[in-house]
């Protein structure tokens, strides 16, 4: 029997990373039910084995709940977990749409960081009821009222009513059941309109396919129906449709209001497009739902196989993990210096490390990476325009009109003691200063532009340390500028290789060629001959280091049971060697490739 | 035909760097070891034609003479000994008296070999040896005087590394027909395993390394750390580098039968409870002992030649290994003969080289 839609709630809990969603999130499902007690764990919504072990969440989950509250009625409840990291942003974007209300979670002892602030924002922007939660209220260091103020003052919401909770300890969880109930607006499709259904997210099952996760806004869906993607028009059955409970239970119609998924016999993601709208094959909806963009992918890198027999191979592992996971895209490459493989785009840093950890991890590859980097777009001499994902691909420097690089825009926060730090953080990036404002007397927020691609090295990273932990960071693109920029290259015994060439601005070219040769000089192994390191700007050679000559390397006595001890040691070390890549005579080992990252560690110490 | 090697793990004072298996006792080495080591022999069933026995260790010179008497004793019944046996054993020059000298001729002992080190009194005290280097000089005089057939062990890099040309200098005037002369590791797991910043660097080793083959007149570095005069080479060590069968008796000895890499109880009490007991038997592939037989071969100076693998494998080197042979000659570390392949100099230094390129070499 379906819920009377005055009996749903539809919402979502954001936060800045950390501030402890998912703990909150096992409060609900205990309190609800909806999770049977020995199957409870920690942060039981984050599922991939990389978010158990780093302790993040990645991908948002939905989670459908019935609760009976207070005045004895009885609600479903459609919860939608979201990830607070900034490179999954856009997962945090798609759970809004699919809700009316939000959670605002602030850690008590943290107070409002950038994501908070961001995600409040978009929350805003959609027009959702937001309720905001002080959580981790028994930390020693919470400061509830600190942070209440901070709530009015820099997000701009009343905080009067603001639930205290422990998710931790279980404090507040059914007072903010009760508040979602009381002041998040039931969903308010009509249901006997034609069907429109936004698609939210999508996953692809090994034996179901794709399967489509939904939010009905107007009308009803069932089982074995004929809807159409209005997108482009495809029309398919519905051969499942269901809500999450957590694990898909099937049902037979879904109404407005409601959020759940549908499997239509859809093979490949890529067929599926996030943001499109869902509607009635025989009935269709005059007007497409408004969705929300694609992610962009910011950050490419080089993908090869250590072994280049193993290509093919790398393929299949990067079409199939794109079946589970299309937030990445890839495209076939090749390099001089390591042969065939694949250049990858990522939404951020971290979004990068995960992929490849999973393809290492799930496919059992040995793969080199090489630096990451952002696109420039160019304009040669004779007019040309396009962009490039890859420093290699750089014309020569003459044919260059201009290069343009993308900039950010960056709101960083952080307690005001380390402003200064901040300051000069962003300004050694190539910040451009728009302003600070001052969130109370003790936080501020610096505003800057940026090239995204100092973001991409270790800005945050470097943000961290300076604060202490405290600062945080958003950004968004705000486009293209014209950035003084040249090609850094790398040689090795003065043959050039395009895997190690990057794109830095002129003034920091020396000093990046310098500090880039000799980290090389400690990552590449001494071998039987010398190896010269050389980086170049165009012909202009700016340094020269070398790595000696192995010439001794023998084990003096080796007699009886030794020989079977010293070929295990023998193949161990070669174990290692495997993860070097040939380069012309020389072996470079894996993390020479993204030497250009630990750059700044040691000079900045 | 077999080798033997009987393992003695005694000695009167411990080296620092030394990490082979041994505990300090003050008298000769005790009942009880000598006992389990006659029962492990009498209960072994493994190939009874014996061509050489090397008593090491340890300090086998520890061995009170009746107990030599009595363990030969076993092995003569056990093991068809052959006429032209080489039978070893290893001194600590303190140990060395004419007295004991006569006893082991008398026992059919026909090799010494002389755990000299130097002849520098700083270089001894700095290795923490028992000895001094005239008691080096007297052992090695009564040594030399008594036996045709005897090794001098040297080893270059402990400090002052300018002793060294000194040591070989007089080693030479022993004329000894074996020398052997390592250079030194600072082993982790030994007291100097913390030292090792002592190092001397790769210039120096190979300068010293060098200098011992050039010193060393009249001897031929045959391996990589051994130098023998044309017919002294030791018959027993080369069973090892020709990766060929021997039997091991005492803790810790290995033994290489019928395939299967075996290594008797380290623990000095787990042994006497159990003499012969395993606490490693590894049943190598062909392909490993393929492996560790050219690797092994290609440690000595007369390499392998095809025919010799062919006859032990019935399969030939060339298609076996030869890419990576080549790759190896192309590298400067193999030199192609007619009858096979063998280590240049280069080889000699960088002798792990070839070890890693084989280790893996694609099978085909
Ligand atoms: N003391 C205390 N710790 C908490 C509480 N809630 C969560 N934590 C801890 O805070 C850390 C982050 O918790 P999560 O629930 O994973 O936070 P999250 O907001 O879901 O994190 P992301 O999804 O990665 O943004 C974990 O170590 C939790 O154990 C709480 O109420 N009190
Ligand atoms: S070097 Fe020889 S004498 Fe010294 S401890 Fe080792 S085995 Fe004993
Ligand atoms: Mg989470």
């Amino acid at each position: 029997m379906a819920t009377p839609a005055s009996h749903i709630r539809n919402f979502c809990i954001i936060a800045h990373v950390d501030h402890g969603k998912s703990t909150l999130a096992d409060r609900f499902l205990q309190v609800t039910g909806a999770v049977e007690e020995r199957k409870l764990k920690e942060q039981t919504l984050d599922t991939m084995d990389i978010e158990r072990e780093r302790g993040i969440t990645i991908k948002s989950v939905a989670v459908r709940m019935n609760y009976t509250a207070q005045n004895g009625e009885r609600y479903v409840l459609n919860l939608i977990d979201t990830p607070g990291h900034v490179d999954f942003s856009y997962e945090v974007s798609r759970s809004l749409a699919a809700c009316e209300g939000a959670l605002l979670l602030v850690d008590a002892a943290q107070g409002v960081e950038a994501q908070t602030l961001a995600n409040a924002y978009k929350a805003i922007e959609q027009n959702l009821e937001i309720i905001p939660v002080i959580n981790k209220i028994d930390l020693p260091n919470s400061d509830i009222d600190s942070v209440r103020r901070q709530i009015e003052d820099v997000v701009g919401l009343d905080a009067s009513e603001a639930i205290l909770a422990s998710g931790k300890e279980g404090t507040g969880a059914i007072e903010a059941l009760e508040a979602v109930i009381r002041k998040v607006p039931p969903p308010s499709g009509n249901r006997e309109t034609p069907l429109r259904a936004l698609i939210f997210d999508a996953k692809y099952d090994a034996y179901r396919g794709v399967i489509i996760y939904i939010r009905v806004k107007e009308g009803r869906i069932v089982r074995g129906s004929k809807v159409m993607m209005m997108s482009n028009g495809l029309k398919y059955e519905v051969a499942e449709l269901g809500t999450f409970r957590p694990e898909i239970t099937p049902s037979d119609s879904l109404e407005a209001g409601e959020v759940g998924y549908l499997i239509c016999n859809i093979k490949t993601l890529q067929s599926t497009k996030i943001g499109d709208t869902v509607t009635d094959a025989n009935r269709p909806a005059a007007e497409a739902l408004h969705g929300y963009k694609e992610p962009q992918s910011v950050v490419f890198c080089g993908l090869y196989p250590a072994v280049a027999n193993d290509f093919q191979e790398l393929r299949d592992a990067l079409e199939r993990l794109q079946l589970n996971d299309a937030s990445f895209t890839f495209q076939a490459d090749t390099s001089d210096a390591l042969g065939f493989g694949f250049r990858l785009g990522f939404l951020g840093l971290l979004h990068m490390e995960i992929i490849q950890e999973r393809l290492e991890r799930e496919f059992n590859l040995t793969l080199v990476t090489t630096v990451p980097n952002v696109a420039y777009q160019i304009t040669k001499k004779d007019g040309s325009q396009f962009t490039i994902e890859n420093a290699s691909k750089m014309p020569p420097p003459g044919d260059i009109e201009v290069i343009e690089e993308p900039y950010i825009e960056a709101e960083i926060i952080c307690p005001t003691e380390y402003l200064s730090g901040v300051i000069d953080l962003c300004k050694k990036k190539r910040g451009i200063h728009v302003r600070v404002d001052y969130l109370d007397a003790k936080r501020c927020i610096a505003i800057y532009q940026m090239p995204l691609a100092e973001i991409v090295l270790d800005f945050y990273d470097k943000l961290k340390t300076l604060s202490r932990g405290y600062g945080s960071l958003e950004y968004h693109l705000i486009g293209f500028r014209p950035g003084d920029l040249v090609k850094l290259d790398i040689l090795l015994n003065t043959e050039p290789v395009d895997a190690l060439s990057s794109i830095v601005h002129r003034d920091r070219a020396e000093w990046m060629g310098r500090q880039l040769a000799s980290k090389l000089r400690t990552l590449i192994p001494r071998q039987q001959f010398e190896v010269a390191i050389q980086a170049a700007i165009g012909s202009r050679i700016l340094v020269r280091e070398t790595v000696k000559a192995v010439r001794k390397n023998v084990t003096a006595k080796c007699y009886g049971g030794d020989i079977t001890r010293k070929r295990k040691l023998l193949e161990k070390q070669k174990e290692g060697k495997r993860r070097m890549k040939q380069v012309g005579s020389v072996e470079v080992p894996q993390e020479a490739f993204m030497a250009l990252l630990r750059v700044g560690e040691d000079a900045d110490k | 035909m077999t080798g033997i090697y009987i393992h003695v793990p005694f000695c009167r004072t411990i080296c620092p760097y030394c990490d082979f298996v041994k505990r300090p006792i003050k008298g000769a080495a005790p009942d009880a070891f000598i006992h389990a080591l006659t029962r492990e022999i009498e209960a072994y069933d493994g190939d009874l034609d014996a061509e050489t026995i090397f008593f090491g260790g340890g300090t086998p010179s520890l061995i009170a003479p009746e107990s030599l008497a009595t363990i030969l004793d076993v092995l003569h019944r056990k093991f068809r000994i052959a006429s032209d046996v080489e039978l070893t054993l290893e001194a600590n020059p303190d140990d060395i008296t004419q007295d004991l000298l006569d006893h082991w001729k008398a026992l059919g002992v026909n090799r010494v070999s002389l755990g000299v080190q130097s002849f520098d009194d700083e270089v001894l005290r700095y290795l923490g040896r028992r000895h001094d280097a005239d008691g080096a000089r007297r052992a090695c005089g009564l040594v030399a005087a008594s036996f045709l057939n005897w090794n001098m062990d040297l080893m270059f890099g402990p400090h002052p590394v300018s002793a060294y040309p000194a040591t070989l200098a007089e080693c030479a005037s022993f004329a000894p027909p074996h020398v052997s002369s390592y250079g030194l590791t600072y082993e982790a797991g030994t007291p100097f395993g913390k030292r090792s910043h002592e190092a001397i660097d790769e210039d120096s080793y190979l300068r010293l390394y060098a200098l011992t083959a050039e010193s060393l007149r009249g001897l031929d570095r045959y391996e990589v750390s051994n130098y023998a005069r044309s017919g002294f080479e030791c018959r027993h060590n080369l069973r090892y580098w020709h990766n060929d069968t021997y039997a091991g008796f005492g803790p810790a000895a290995y033994s290489f039968l019928d395939g299967i890499r075996a290594r008797n109880h380290v623990k000095l009490e787990k042994y006497l409870a159990d003499p012969g007991g395993k606490c490693e038997a590894l049943n190598l592939t062909r392909r490993e002992i393929q492996i560790e037989t050219v690797i092994q071969y290609l440690r000595l100076r007369e390499g392998l030649s095809t025919i010799e693998y062919e006859k032990r494998f019935d399969s030939s080197l060339r298609s076996d290994f030869g890419d990576v042979l080549r790759a190896l000659v192309s590298r400067g570390l193999l030199e192609e003969t007619v009858e096979g392949f063998r280590p240049t100099a280069a080889g000699f230094e960088l002798n792990n080289e070839i070890g890693l390129a084989l280790v893996d070499a694609p099978v085909r």
